[in-house]
């Protein structure tokens, strides 16, 4: 079920067979996938395919069912959520979850939490996140709650990206965003991906994902039903069947071949 | 074994009455005078107890005042007999009045906040009781206590002792048969659901804050029937009956013997009124086994020794040997009686949360007969628009309408109650209880029975749970669960959860159904029987709408589409239109390339994109 | 008259204080510890036993009272709370702490009220043409300065940064690599030594007493609802109003009156205000 190994560089991450949930409220049920350094992996598929579970349960805020999480060569699975960030991994929730009551700066000093409190060095950080979202920059005393759901989304990203993780996991950025705003967060991630970051992505927007993708997971049902390279995908037919089609529920569930 | 298993046989209710009887004879058995006094006690203590299980345990709001409402009786009695009014029962009667109203009183503010604030505002009067006795000292003899009650009289003769006592435990059997009337009937499942989901009993028309109110004043009744015979037990009251202490023996009591249970109250009465006398070092550390007794109680046993008991006697006696099945058969042709629609507008409605809009001037109409689909991606404002039609968020500007009758800014319980049914992207299905109470709970809001009539069983209480079960039964057969109506609901496969939910929704015979993602989770056999079932209901003339990610269920199904993207109606039409719509594929599946999507849809062929 | 102005704002300050502890627990936990009060009234017997029994210096009697009520906390939130996660079991658990202690208090001091004498100066002040104790003098300034000292760190610092982003997103929090459960036993552990260490200072005031606990706990928790939950100036607002309440009922109706005047009080905010003066309105999510 482990997708073809392709780059022999040592993965960032490795999720091996991960299951979660109990009985049938069971959300993923196999899911294995890697990221690596400087790469971006894209987990598409519809909705109820266990993409946020599948990520919930790598950041640890779900409770781990069977398999494997491996985070630099580390077994993680049984680490605690602030324990795993501390290790440099950082998930950007879906719908903008930011503290809504707190301002930008504040935001951005909290996502800078666990490189030590006494580290007084935050404004070198700080500055850092403010070039590369100039709209933040403007606005640094102003309440997140009165920010514009892109700017709320440029704050949760930029709030993750002051710990300096080596590990960027992001649901659904582009979840209620214009389409201008999500090529932005689209070109972010490549610059992201080109300073060497992994990013795992999981998206709704299929050809937005494949485009800054270097590879391709694809679920149904907590499982995976294709694997494969980003440039290897010219035909999106196996995609529609995941997002349009009746659901693929042989149990075994092979990533050979498309619908018909 | 055996013995066991005949005695599961017999009625719930014959042990109780059983024991009811006996204890009524146990005076012309020769109790002493002593042991019966005791027993008196422990019958206070009883409905003390009682009364907070009913706040506490089955609406979920601890309430520390009970000795202040037991003082109020205690004193409206001592009033009464001390002037003339030696009638028990008028006293009793009296007294029930005066409980009611310091019940309201601190329950209508006590309830506003979150669960501390009822804590707090009761357990003040336990605080108030020495101040307003010595503020009305005519009336209580202040911190000396009322003294010149005469004794106690029923129609007219005085009352023997054993009289008394008579009266005191009838009251005490009375009280509990109501209690368990009361839970056992609609109103109990009420509760039940009431404290595990608040959304779900206010999509089900059931008011959260009405629903507490009552059951924390009606467990301030016993208490006041508890205080008027206390005060005939020796003709004196004084304050210092009525101490924080009590109060903290009463909550020992109640966790101890299972807050979420009928008979648990005497369990823990008992208990607490007999430790004391078994050794007076338990007396002097008293507050210290109590609070362990809480923490270990809070922390361990949610359900008291009751509950031990109960789960023993399932385990070891009952031993289910069935397994849970999960087959369900398919939804038969059962006759689908003609449902009354009606026409939901949503108009011009916008909202926005702190600087982020998440529906902007969105319009459209659900017609009877109809169903009318929601489709967008994440974040696109569907579900705010759902819980804005529900009634859980204001509306910043704009209308919604059932049939020109203006729904925003009401209640959610008051929108249910005008025959808007809905389901859930996760089922909530309250654990504890059977399929077909799952679906029972749907039948709150369209048949009402008063909380009197289900408690001392009138008529009216037996006319309507005929009908219920009648109904419940149909509608379980119509999504074909008749099998599994006494399984336990929470511990069915999902799919089975959401077929039903869809009863629940159908059992109250809404005008209009909405489903939240009703397919989501389901397989292609499931999401089959789904599209059947919502077709019927369509066909009987229901409002269907759906909001809903699968295309292919809402292209097959739906009548009209309305598609969101940020909170804006980008396109509606007839599902021919939409799948083709260019602006739907930009937005909802993210495809750049339009025209060859669009082409490889339609066609089913490979769409060659970048 | 300004005399009774500065009973009024001692007796204020001191439920301002009890309304303070719930606040730093509530703010880093969600949970209403309603022990806290009792964590004062255990300080003010240290404080007794410390100062009367032991006649130790008083250095180090703020280090028996801060050191066992910090203990006491850490014990509760061990046992009593964290592996609790029902709202309604924690009201149960936490009263079940507070009569633990009531009772063990009861049990080593007996049941009547103890004078705790004060270690500073006890000569009668004038201050605005009112007499004013040093002692209520002390407990006045010392509560404004632990609300101002709170406010600034809930802002300027990062562990205060991170109670308010718990209280906000628990989840979201955890996220951003803060130990959600250690700070929350750190909130319980702060707000038990803090109760400890003003029971010297309070002593003098309160009496070690069996009934002191739930009076204050009451009262603490009016100023509460006043002020709205979670809200450090609200408290300290509400702490005035209901001292301010009080002393002028006793002074112009009678003694039986005080608690009523508070009790209605606590009803009319219920009912008309029930967020508090400064409480955050928040949106009901679904």
């Amino acid at each position: 079920m482990t997708g073809p190994v392709e780059v022999p560089v040592a993965p960032l991450l490795e999720v091996r067979n991960l299951a979660a949930g109990y009985g049938d409220i069971r959300a993923v049920w196999d899911v294995s996938l890697t990221v690596h350094p400087g790469k971006l992996t894209a987990i598409l598929g519809r909705n109820g395919a266990g993409k946020t579970s599948t990520l919930r349960v790598i950041a640890g805020l779900t409770k781990i069912g069977g398999g494997s999480i491996s985070f630099r060569e580390e077994d993680i699975s049984g680490l605690q959520t602030h324990r795993r960030v501390v290790k440099g991994m950082a998930l950007v929730q879906d719908g903008k979850r930011v503290f809504h009551r707190l301002t930008v700066e504040e935001n951005l000093f909290l996502g800078g939490y666990t490189l030590g409190i006494r580290r007084r060095k935050m404004p070198a950080h700080l500055t850092r996140i403010y070039d590369m979202f100039p709209a933040l920059g403007e606005r640094r005393r102003v309440v997140v709650g009165q920010l514009s759901g892109g700017q709320q989304q440029m704050v949760a990203i930029g709030q993750a990206l002051m710990a300096e993780p080596s590990l960027l996991m992001l649901d659904e950025p582009s979840g209620g965003l214009a389409p201008a705003i999500v090529d932005e967060v689209m070109s972010i991630l490549v610059n992201l991906k080109k300073a060497g970051m992994g990013v795992l992505l999981v998206e709704q927007q299929v050809e937005a994902a494949i485009e800054v993708a270097d590879h391709v997971v694809v679920l149904e049902i907590g499982r995976v039903i294709l694997d494969s390279p980003a440039r290897e995908i010219v035909d999106l037919d196996v995609l529609k069947e995941a997002y349009f089609g009746k659901a693929r529920v042989t149990n075994e569930s092979s990533d050979n071949d498309g619908p018909r | 074994m055996s013995v066991l298993n005949r005695l599961k046989s017999v009625p719930s209710f014959t042990f109780p009455v059983v024991a009811a009887i006996l204890l009524l004879l146990l005076p012309q058995l020769g109790l002493s005078d002593a042991n019966q006094r005791q027993l008196l006690l422990i019958g206070f203590l009883t409905l003390l107890v009682s009364g907070l299980n009913l706040s506490l345990g089955y609406a979920g709001e601890l309430a520390l005042g009970q000795p202040a409402i037991y003082a109020t009786g205690a004193y409206v009695a001592a009033y009464m007999g001390a002037h003339g009014s030696t009638d028990i029962l008028l006293q009793i009667l009296a007294a029930i009045g005066a409980a009611l109203v310091v019940g309201l009183l601190t329950g209508i503010p006590g309830l506003r906040l979150g669960s501390w604030s009822l804590a707090m505002t009761s357990f003040f009067l336990v605080l108030l009781i020495p101040d307003i006795t010595n503020i009305l000292i005519n009336v209580t003899g202040g911190p000396s206590g009322a003294v010149g009650i005469a004794p106690p009289t029923l129609f007219g003769a005085l009352l023997t002792n054993y009289g008394f006592y008579l009266v005191c435990m009838l009251s005490v059997i009375i009280w509990l048969a109501f209690m368990r009337n009361l839970v056992t009937s609609r109103h109990g499942i009420a509760l039940r659901v009431m404290r595990q989901s608040p959304v779900l009993a206010s999509s089900l028309g059931i008011s959260v804050f009405r629903t507490k109110l009552v059951a924390y004043a009606l467990g301030a009744v016993p208490a006041g029937v508890a205080g008027a015979l206390f005060a005939n037990l020796d003709s004196y009251v004084s304050p210092g009956s009525f101490s924080f202490a009590l109060a903290i023996s009463i909550l020992a009591a109640s966790i101890l013997g299972g807050a979420t249970s009928v008979y648990g109250a005497v369990l823990g009465a008992v208990i607490m009124q007999l430790g004391p006398s078994v050794s007076t070092s338990f007396q002097q550390d008293a507050l210290i086994f109590y609070g362990i007794l809480l923490i270990a109680g809070g922390v361990l046993l949610s359900d008291g020794l009751t509950g031990l008991i109960t789960r023993a006697w399932k385990r070891y006696v009952v031993r289910p040997d069935h397994v849970t099945r999960s087959t369900t058969h398919s939804p038969q042709d059962f006759h689908f009686e003609p449902m009354a629609g009606a026409t939901l507008s949503v108009k011009g409605v916008s909202k926005s949360f702190g600087g982020n809009v998440a529906l902007r001037d969105v319009s459209l109409t659900a017609e009877r007969g109809q169903v009318t689909a929601l489709i967008g991606p994440n974040g696109s404002g569907k579900t705010t628009l759902l819980n804005m039609i529900c009634g859980f968020y204001p509306i910043d500007a704009g209308t919604i309408d059932l049939d020109g009758v203006r729904l925003d800014n009401r209640r959610p319980h008051e929108i249910a109650g005008r025959g808007l049914a809905r389901t859930f992207q996760t089922p909530v299905i309250p654990t504890g209880i059977t399929v077909s109470q799952a679906v029972l709970a749907g039948r709150y809001s369209p048949e009402r029975v008063s909380i009197a009539s289900a408690a001392l069983r009138l008529p009216k209480f037996w006319k309507v749970r005929a009908h219920d079960e009648e109904r419940v039964a149909q509608t379980l057969a119509i999504v074909g669960l008749s099998e599994l109506a006494d399984e336990e609901a929470v511990s069915l496969p999902l799919g089975t959860r959401r077929l039903l939910e869809i009863a629940r929704a159908l059992v109250s015979n809404p005008s209009v159904i909405l489903l939240d993602e009703a397919a989501s989770g389901l397989d292609e056999g499931e999401v089959a029987r789904l599209a059947v079932l919502i077709g019927r209901v369509r066909d009987a003339g229901g409002t269907v709408i759906l909001v809903e990610h699968n295309f292919r269920l809402v292209l097959s199904l739906a009548d009209t589409i309305h598609v969101l993207a940020q909170g804006e109606i980008i396109a509606s039409g007839a599902p021919a239109d939409i799948e083709v719509n260019p602006r739907v594929l930009k937005e909802y599946l993210g495809v750049k390339d339009v025209g060859a999507a669009a082409a490889a849809i339609e066609a089913e062929t490979t769409g060659h994109a970048s | 008259m300004m005399t009774l102005v500065w009973s009024a704002l001692t007796i204020g300050a001191v439920y301002a204080l009890v309304a303070t502890g719930y606040n730093v627990v509530f703010t880093a936990s969600g949970v209403f510890n309603f022990a806290h009060a009792q964590f004062m009234m255990l300080g003010v017997y240290l404080s007794y036993a410390g100062i009367v029994i032991l006649k130790w210096p008083i250095f180090f009697v703020f280090v028996l009272a801060g050191g066992v009520v910090f203990l006491a906390a850490i014990l509760e939130e061990r046992i009593a709370i964290r592996f609790v996660r029902v709202a309604e079991a924690q009201l149960v658990t936490t009263v079940g702490f507070a009569t633990l202690i009531n009772g063990a208090v009861q049990r080593i001091w007996g049941p009547s009220p103890l004078a705790v004498p004060f270690f500073g100066s006890s000569q009668v002040q004038t201050l605005f043409g009112g007499r004013v104790l040093p002692d209520e003098l002390v407990i006045i300034v010392i509560t404004f300065v632990i609300v101002f000292a709170l406010m600034l760190m809930s802002r300027r610092t990062m562990i205060g940064l991170a109670m308010l982003a718990i209280a906000e997103n628990r989840e979201a929090a955890l996220l951003r690599g803060i130990n959600v459960r250690r700070l929350a036993l750190g909130a319980f552990a702060f707000s038990g030594l803090l109760a400890g260490l003003l029971g010297p200072i309070l002593g003098p005031q309160t009496f070690a007493g069996a009934g002191l606990a739930s009076a204050i706990a009451l009262y603490g928790f009016v100023a509460l609802a006043i002020g709205g939950f979670g809200s450090l100036p609200g408290g300290l607002i509400g702490g005035f109003v209901v001292g301010f309440a009080q002393e002028f009922a006793a002074r112009y109706l009678n003694s039986n009156y005080p608690d009523v005047v508070v009790f209605v009080i606590l009803l009319l905010v219920l009912l008309l205000k029930p967020n508090g003066l400064f409480g955050k309105i928040r949106e009901r999510v679904v």
